[in-house]
């Protein structure tokens, strides 16, 4: 059976089976989402708009038997926040179930006429439209639990939370956990918004009885998933007991910290006095102290052996969030001058049950404290903020809308953003490589968007020197293609590591997407495929308006030296633009 | 003598009484080096990741670079356990010492972990 696009319209609550067409056969995940937004969204649509449409879509090898960490679920549409196209994935139950019950794509389209909310259940025999009155205006961790309680089956729960209801640009698509908890979040880029937009607060998704997933050659999975996880248990970031097992990506905190690259009080220095202090080490710490139902090494989505995700507790050793990544860690703690963990497992749980990114939330509150809203270090208001977003008061929803809008409600000029969204946890003054990867990624300020591919597995051996400021176009041109691919499979990025640095492993992940796609791709053809996906979305920016011009670093960065180093970004505009010279034949 | 702060992460962090990040101060005879400061602290260069002297990097796991670096009154110094991560995106363009550069140079400068060749994991 070949996989089908199930196409929902909101307009009339109608749900139809498709073949999946030719053009879209040889797609998954980010790859699928962004062919279908190039092909079906008007790129000039108002993104809130009855032309935009959610795009969902697991990868090429979700839902297959044993590929480890594999759980990953792409989302797309024209983007809120950007006004570009977006993919923004997450882990959690979704993307095996959606795959297994035969599903290519989930396309949402139209939009209610009466204004009611709906709740959405996908099961094998089709699409059930329910009225959800009692899940609107609720938060997600709520949500999660009725629907758990509805439906025995455990099944996965997309949803948005209140954010995402009244189509604010930070609203994130929340993906239930292996607890039924919401802290698994396709949060950048507004996609929230999106779904609000279409009328849906809920989607249950439950695969009991589904068709399962056509495999094309069995030996090649099997051959390449066994490489892929001998790479990812060998690795040292990646294998049991490594670092992302033991601290988490929050690994990252004193490591930044140290290299003078945190941005810190809204990208106001890089380094933060209380970096140890919100860091994975410290979240470790807390665990073995507290106890209790916190932990790391914990799996976000079934099947993952990498397991980075944590249980933050309570002083009771309750839990209260799960995950406290670097990226929250940063945002809500070093960029607001906040170094009280607990208040950052705070805030972030606020943010998982209102349905907010909690990097633009972390950057958004920055901003109000720049702007003498309140101030820097103050936990106590920061954390009453979001009061407001939940009251929904005019402040609340200036603070929903992120970062651009906020500076702009309070006259602030230092706004860390590229394309409308704001960077995450790296500062580009100091980190230069990925200053390159924020500018011109199709998604805005990314710090996913450029994942290290080693030149001689990527192919391009030789060609450039890592080390020399010049080659750095080409790095993250190859780096965002080799992401775009990895994006597509529904692989977690963090296979990234083992497989950029083991050429065996590299070639099991390509292997085992030809074994179940029956695609003919090697290792060798990671790049090109890669590279067809970004040439899709950043022709639909091109078409949307977006020019060279728009491929660029905040001005504030190019003549406001960062402490510690006192740097300014200097690379030059040409040099951007040689990242994407190729699209225009070049 | 010279007194220099350093900050220890990970397991090593029990050589300064933590259990994952501590911090002391370490007294060191004038033209001290980094080689000098991990025997005072008991540290073996094996159980040595990343290290940075006042946010500037100067060793990585599996390298021993730093060796030799001289270090002066008041410097901060951050050494990390080998369990610690650094991807290369993260950390392309940051400032090196001069002799991680070179050596870099001869072992690949954008790998995760250092010290076994992609030949010898195969």
């Amino acid at each position: 059976m070949s996989r089908k696009i199930l196409r929902i319209n909101m307009s009339d609550q109608s749900a139809v089976y498709e073949d999946i067409p030719e053009k879209w056969s040889k797609w998954a995940g980010r790859g699928l989402t962004s062919a279908i937004v190039l092909d079906e969204v008007e790129p000039t649509c108002h993104p809130l708009g009855p032309n935009n449409k959610l795009v969902i879509a697991p990868g090429w090898v979700s839902g297959t038997p044993a590929a480890p960490s594999s759980g990953r679920t792409s989302f797309g549409g024209k983007s809120p926040l950007t006004g570009t196209i977006k993919e923004s994935n997450s882990g959690g139950l979704s993307s095996k179930k959606i795959a297994k019950l035969g599903l290519a794509a989930i396309i949402l389209e139209g939009e209610p006429q009466n204004g009611e909310w709906y709740q959405l259940v996908i099961t094998k025999d089709g699409v059930e439209f329910k009225d959800a009155p009692d899940l609107a205006g609720k938060g997600m961790y709520e949500v999660d639990e009725i629907l758990w309680d509805q439906y025995p089956n455990k099944p996965a729960v997309i949803g948005i939370g209140p954010v995402g209801e009244k189509k604010l640009s930070n609203a994130g698509i929340s993906v239930n956990d292996p607890e039924g908890k919401p802290g698994r979040y396709a949060g950048r880029g507004g996609l929230g918004a999106v779904m609000g937009a279409r009328g849906v607060k809920a989607i249950v998704v439950d695969d009991e009885g589904g068709p399962g997933v056509d495999i094309a050659d069995e030996d090649l999975l099997k051959q390449g998933r066994t490489k892929l996880r001998d790479a990812i248990m060998e690795h040292d970031l990646t294998k049991p007991d490594g670092g992302l097992n033991t601290y988490g990506t929050n690994v990252l905190m004193n490591i930044i910290n140290e290299a003078g690259g945190l941005p810190t009080r809204n990208f106001s220095a890089g380094q933060f006095e209380g970096a140890a202090d919100i860091s994975g080490e410290r979240v470790a710490e807390m665990v073995e102290k507290r106890g209790g139902e916190g932990m790391t090494g914990h799996g976000c989505h079934p099947g993952c052996i990498i397991q980075c995700s944590n249980i933050y507790p309570d002083e009771e050793g309750e839990a209260v969030v799960s995950v406290v990544e670097y990226e929250t860690a940063w945002a809500l703690g070093a960029n607001c001058g906040i170094d009280d963990l607990d208040y950052v497992a705070e805030m972030t749980y606020q943010c998982n049950d209102l349905g907010l990114d909690t990097i633009e939330a972390g950057n958004t509150i920055a901003i109000a404290m720049e702007g003498g809203q309140i101030e820097f270090g103050d936990k106590e208001a920061a954390l009453a903020l979001f009061d407001e977003i939940r009251e929904m008061s005019p402040l609340g929803r200036i603070y929903g809308q992120g970062v651009e809008a906020t500076a702009k409600a309070f006259g602030v000029h230092r706004v860390p953003t590229v394309k409308g969204q704001s960077m995450p946890a790296y500062e580009p003054r100091a980190i230069k490589g990925i200053g390159v990867t924020y500018a011109t990624s199709p998604m805005g300020a990314d710090h996913t968007a450029g994942y290290t591919i080693a030149p001689e597995i990527a192919g391009v051996g030789g060609k450039v020197d890592p080390l020399d400021e010049e080659g750095k176009s080409d790095l993250s041109l190859t780096f965002q293609a080799a992401t775009a691919f990895v994006d597509s499979t529904g692989y977690c990025l963090f296979i990234a590591f083992p497989i950029l640095d083991i050429s065996s492993g590299w070639e099991g992940m390509a292997e085992s997407v030809a074994g179940v796609t029956g695609l003919d791709i090697t290792g060798d053809d990671v790049i090109d495929v890669g590279k067809e996906i970004l040439r899709m979305e950043r022709e639909f920016n091109k078409k949307a308006g977006f020019t060279a011009q728009d491929d660029r670093l905040p001005e504030f960065m190019r003549y406001e030296k960062l402490p510690p180093h006192n740097e300014v970004w200097s690379m030059s505009d040409e040099e951007l633009d040689q990242v994407y010279a190729w699209t225009n034949g070049k | 003598m010279i007194t220099v702060d350093v900050t220890l992460y990970g397991d090593i962090a029990h050589f300064a009484g933590g259990s994952h990040v501590a911090s002391q101060d370490v007294n060191l005879t004038e033209k001290a080096t980094v080689g000098d400061l991990l025997q005072k602290l008991g540290i073996s260069p094996d159980d040595r990741g990343y290290l940075f002297i006042n946010a500037v990097l100067h060793d990585a796991p599996g390298l021993y670079a730093s060796k030799d670096a001289a270090l002066d009154d008041g410097d901060h110094i951050g050494i990390f356990s080998t369990t610690h991560m650094w991807p290369y995106q993260y950390r392309d363009g940051i400032h090196m010492s001069d002799q991680l550069q070179k050596a870099m140079k001869k072992h690949g400068s954008m790998q995760n972990v250092y010290g076994r060749t992609d030949k010898e994991r195969r």
